[in-house]
């Protein structure tokens, strides 16, 4: 019992030490990202396009599939529990809150935090390996900036927009869904929508999904920053990256769905 | 130029420098050499700023690089250049663009300058027609050579090398040993070498140290190390197995050991 109370003991000290780190990631982050924004030559070097253009081309064909997938197999749940009450027509409506405020931002999170995370890791991990990392500080060029920057830039970019993709393509997929199955009019599926989906909704979405941008790439980034040692350090590194900004984005979602409707 | 004063650094109990001191010139060819393991790399890294010691101090014109806060170091760091023991270039970027790296960081030159002077650093390590190749398309030695010229990209006075020759061929290893002695006698940079090739060291060395057990067991000019009666120099560079330093690395007794265990 004693030993048990010790393990939850150290795992929470450590946790708190990693997160105290994470914020001063987030801080030198945001102060490299001023200076690079601010200075016009080093803005081009940093190819911030490039990185928005990897992490979306990366995710774009994974965030559509299961986005439409996620809108069918949502409508067939609603609609089998609607139908009976005869309250077919107010499917958009529902599917489309659902969409926006929760299912959309946290799947399209979650895709982006397994796939793009976890690169981050590995790559970040891999360079402090072979002291590539340390290279760049002995060139005094901050790793930070070098390293964190432009994937920090690219993911705030590149995550709601994905998300706002995903949204639409998920409502669109249902639109087909119930035009096909249920024989709706398009225009009556349009009006459910519009009658039901406020501005907040569609902003709420936008919010989360730039919240769980600047968590992937703090942990993905810091999690690769830390790595000492061989090549098995850096395989470890990338699961706790997948696991922890998996987790994060699951507990930020509750905390955030419950605070845009209080 | 370099003083090294008492250094400890230890990681958990293991001391791997203990109280080591020694001095580095200005201009001169400086190796440190020891067993693998025995905290080159380590004391490497003490004297860049980027490991701190537990205790003892680097001085540096005058300053304590160890004690300086890490914001500080950059105008410290823009004076030395590194050779990293793999060479350490940065992967997805080609030979041009990782020597061009620290030029565009630091200087306000011109593209069309940092073209040229590109070329003229890889022409002194002899890779001129490499340029627009992926460090990945090169072999180990030449990794090193590209690593060698952007170490040189902003003419720093110092270079330190770590462990440069190991794992290369015999001629990559006396092409890499021609290239510190010039860079030395050619531009008077100063060059601090860590190594375990006792026979480069007596070659090309002005000055040697013999690291054992995290401190100096010996100094001095080639000619002198050749010529010390300390027994453990002597095994040192006739690389016998039998002498001070044992084969056994562990220290307990091994009949106790079995019977505890």
């Amino acid at each position: 019992m004693r030993d048990l109370f010790g393990y939850v003991g150290r795992m929470f000290i450590t946790f708190l030490q990693d997160l105290t780190s994470i914020f001063h990631l987030l801080k030198e982050t945001l102060v490299q990202t001023a200076l690079l924004v601010t200075d016009r030559k080093k803005r081009k070097q940093a190819r911030i396009l490039s990185s928005v253009d990897e992490i979306g081309s990366f995710s774009l064909a994974l965030v559509l599939l299961v986005s439409s997938l996620l809108g069918i197999g949502l409508t067939v749940v609603i609609a089998f529990n609607l139908d009976d009450l005869g309250l077919l027509n107010a499917i958009p409506g529902v599917v489309v809150v659902t969409v926006y405020r929760f299912l959309a931002p946290l799947l399209v999170g979650i895709i982006v935090a397994g796939r793009m995370g976890a690169a981050f890791t590995a790559r970040i991990g891999t360079m402090k390996v072979t002291e590539e990392v340390l290279a760049l500080e002995v060139m005094a060029i901050s790793p930070v900036r070098f390293l964190v920057v432009q994937r920090f830039l690219g993911m705030v970019i590149a995550l709601p927009a994905l998300t706002v993709l995903g949204s639409f393509t998920a409502v669109f997929a249902s639109l087909l869904f119930c035009v096909s199955r249920f024989g709706m009019g398009p225009n009556v599926y349009l009006t459910g929508i519009l009658d039901v989906l406020t501005p907040t909704d569609v902003l709420s979405g936008a919010v989360k999904a730039f919240v769980y941008a600047v968590s992937i790439v703090m942990i993905g980034c810091y999690r690769g920053l830390i790595v000492e040692g061989s090549a098995e350090e850096v395989g470890k590194a990338t699961m706790v990256t997948v696991v922890w900004s998996t987790l994060t984005i699951v507990v930020l979602d509750t905390v955030l769905t419950t605070a845009f409707y209080g | 130029m370099f003083t090294i004063q008492n250094i400890v650094k230890k990681y958990g109990e293991r001391a791997v420098l203990n109280g080591l001191s020694f001095s580095a010139e200005e201009r001169k060819i400086t190796y440190i050499l020891g067993t693998s393991g025995g905290g080159k790399s380590t004391l490497l890294k003490i004297m860049i700023g980027a490991v701190r010691p537990d205790a003892g101090e680097v001085l540096y014109e005058g300053r304590d690089i160890t004690k300086v806060p890490e914001r500080e170091l950059d105008p410290y760091r823009r004076k030395i250049g590194m050779l990293f023991q793999q060479g350490a270039l940065i992967n997805n970027l080609t030979v041009a663009e990782n020597i061009a790296l620290p030029m565009r960081e630091h200087t306000a030159l011109d593209e069309s300058i940092i073209k040229i002077m590109i070329k003229m650093k890889l022409e002194l390590v002899g890779l001129r027609d490499f340029e627009d190749l992926m460090p990945s398309q090169l072999s180990g030695g030449m990794q090193r050579r590209v690593a060698l010229a952007r170490a040189l990209a902003l003419d720093p006075s110092i270079i330190f090398f770590d462990e440069p020759t190991s794992g290369l061929d015999p001629i990559g290893r006396s092409v890499i040993t021609k290239l510190i002695a010039d860079l030395n006698r050619l531009m008077g940079i100063s060059c601090i070498v860590v190594s375990h090739a006792v026979e480069e060291a007596l070659r090309t060395a002005d000055r040697i140290v013999i690291l054992s057990l995290g401190k100096v067991v010996a100094s001095g000019t080639p000619q002198e190390i050749r010529q010390s009666s300390e027994p453990l120099v002597q095994q040192f560079i006739t690389g016998s197995p039998d002498g001070p330093i044992s084969f056994r690395a562990s220290s307990k007794d091994f009949r106790e050991d079995l019977l505890v265990g």
